[in-house]
């Protein structure tokens, strides 16, 4: 597709160019022959979209059909892989008698809570740390060491310190979110051309306005890549701490249904993970269009 | 004679580069009256640019002494004028430049007919709620001239802000300067390095020697007010001062490329790797043309 592009633009150049030199004619007869086959290719190539766009929402229906039939003809292990259709049954059943919405309302709660909690530190220290170099140095070090311990290995610790409650769960998910958001932030700051810490300097701008009209918006596309990273940590995060010690929460039914051996429960547990992970995506994509108007998309 | 604004005696600036002290700036005696425009200019290089920085107080000095009279202190000193796109991507035209203003705690209510003004001056009222990616690179620079501005600052300090432009943005962008500032009266201290530019705005050219820069000459531009671009290019008085200011000029510029070897970007933010014209040392001479 790429390469026809050119094509057709090259021809239409030579249009204009035999048109405006007053060539002879024969000429530009040929130049017109070129238009009506630029024309014939932007047509193919507008089809070619639909059909991808067909493709692209039918391929996964293929693969559920797939599965379902391999599923009942014992070519998968029905016990692991149970067929869709029973999934959606169980997806059905699980919805109507309130147990669903329960699990997927209890882990939102302590995903949202963890998200900002870790968030918002995470994006003042990580703004700090972009705009004053003495931050920068002091901070540096201690990221560095504790950034690249698994939050998971974490956890025992955490729930020794915190207990069994919610105030665990929600403990780690903020760690999680919250070095995702520092790094991010503070190399969203350091990325900053220098001339706007100078414009701000010489028009008197104060500490406050360095972080709220230079450091803060400028940072925001890095910071919004903070928040996605983020987000997919805390979904992580939520599966390994409902584990233990919880009662509730989409991450202990994966668990719960491992204990009793419902994997058809497993598998509802899986989409609503999926689901979550995309909504919270299209959520942030509808915000950072919102509060980035100045990025050229 | 108007009072003096800035005094400068003696400012010398070093830099460290690689262990060795590169001097960009040597002994610079300098006196700007109230309301005097004035232009520097001088090669690549020159240190032109370190001592705008400098003025600015996004520098310090290494030696020497800077007086700038302060007189009213409801008024901000200085502003800076750019030579690089230094409008913040993230504001609309409005915000932009109401930027000096909301940094100084005015309220809403007295920024918004100010900033409405100058958007009308610079001729982008349309365009006042579009970001800067929507922008030219010349109307950039008009938002720009109009944040300087619409500060009201006492000083206004400008590094080359029209040297990426095209020609003829370059000249739009002259006359509009020139018919802001002539209802203004501030002070302006503009750099460039383009004689034509000097002569069209200035009352006074200075002109500093290649690296490390200093004073050489200064030469008085008597040409009147209100001036019309197009009248004055090509005048008598016009060519004559071109001719004596290049005679001066060019001797420097011959300098600076021998003892460079090659053409540097004329950026002293970074100063030149190489520290060529460290040996070269030139006679310091005032004359008064």
């Amino acid at each position: 597709m790429a390469a026809k592009e050119p094509a057709v633009a090259g021809s239409g150049g030579a249009v204009a160019q035999s048109t405006r030199s007053g060539v002879v004619h024969l000429e530009g007869t040929g130049a017109m022959k070129a238009v009506s086959s630029g024309l014939t290719q932007k047509k193919r190539f507008a089809l070619s979209e639909r059909t991808n766009r067909i493709l692209g929402f039918f391929s996964p229906l293929v693969i559920l059909a797939i599965w379902e039939v391999f599923s009942r003809t014992g070519v998968l292990d029905a016990r692991f892989f149970p067929p869709p259709t029973l999934i959606a049954v169980e997806f059905w059943k699980m919805l109507t008698n309130g147990s669903l919405l329960k699990d997927i309302g209890i882990s939102l709660f302590r995903v949202i809570v963890g998200f900002l909690a870790g968030t918002i530190p995470g994006l003042i220290i990580g703004l700090s740390m972009g705009l004053f170099r003495p931050v920068r140095i002091i901070l540096r070090p201690i990221v560095s060491a504790t950034y690249p311990i698994p939050k998971l290995a974490l956890l025992p610790l955490v729930l020794v310190v915190f207990g069994l409650g919610e105030t665990s769960k929600i403990v780690i998910i903020a760690l999680g979110t919250f070095f995702m958001v520092l790094i991010n932030a503070s190399a969203g700051v350091l990325n900053l051309d220098k001339i706007y810490l100078d414009v701000a300097k010489n028009f008197g701008a104060s500490r406050r306005d360095f972080y709220t009209k230079i450091a803060l918006p400028g940072a925001m596309p890095l910071i919004f890549t903070g928040f996605e990273l983020g987000m997919g940590m805390a979904l992580l995060l939520i599966v390994a701490a409902e584990m233990n010690g919880a009662s509730s929460g989409i991450g202990y039914l994966v668990w719960a249904s491992y204990g009793i051996y419902n994997l058809k429960a497993m598998f509802v547990a899986f989409i609503c993970i999926a689901a979550l992970g995309y909504a919270f995506a299209e959520a942030l994509n509808a915000i950072q269009r919102k509060i980035i108007p100045w990025r050229q998309m | 004679m108007a009072k003096d604004k800035v005094v400068l005696k003696g400012l010398t600036k070093q830099f460290m580069v690689k262990d060795q002290v590169v001097t960009a700036l040597r002994d610079v005696d300098l006196s700007i009256r109230e309301g005097e425009f004035v232009c520097i200019v001088g090669p690549s290089g020159c240190g032109k640019t370190t001592l705008l920085r400098i003025l600015a107080g996004l520098e310090t000095m290494t030696e020497g002494v800077m007086d700038i009279y302060h007189t009213d202190m409801n008024k901000p000193l200085n502003s800076m004028i750019f030579q690089d796109q230094s409008i913040f991507p993230w504001m609309t035209v409005r915000r932009n430049v109401g930027f000096g203003l909301k940094c100084r705690n005015v309220p809403d209510k007295d920024i918004a007919p100010i900033v409405e003004h100058y958007i009308r001056m610079v001729g982008l009222t349309k365009f006042a709620d579009a970001y800067p990616y929507q922008l030219s690179g010349g109307m950039k620079q008009r938002v720009s001239v109009a944040r300087a501005f619409a500060n009201d600052p006492e000083l206004l300090l400008m590094d080359e802000p029209f040297a990426a432009l095209d020609e003829q943005n370059k000249l739009l962008l002259q006359e509009e300067l020139l018919r802001i500032w002539e209802g203004s009266k501030k002070t302006v201290i503009f750099i460039t390095h383009s004689i034509d530019e000097a002569l069209t705005l200035a009352d006074r050219v200075i002109i500093m020697t290649s690296h490390p820069g200093t004073f050489k000459a200064t030469m008085d531009v008597n040409l009147p007010r209100p001036r019309k671009i197009a009248e004055m290019r090509g005048q008598e008085r016009f060519n004559s001062l071109f001719m004596e200011l290049w005679g001066i000029l060019r001797e420097e510029v011959r300098k600076a490329k021998e003892s460079e070897g090659l053409a540097f970007e004329d950026n002293e933010m970074q100063p030149p790797a190489h520290d060529g014209g460290h040996t070269a040392l030139h006679e310091e001479k005032r004359l008064v043309l």
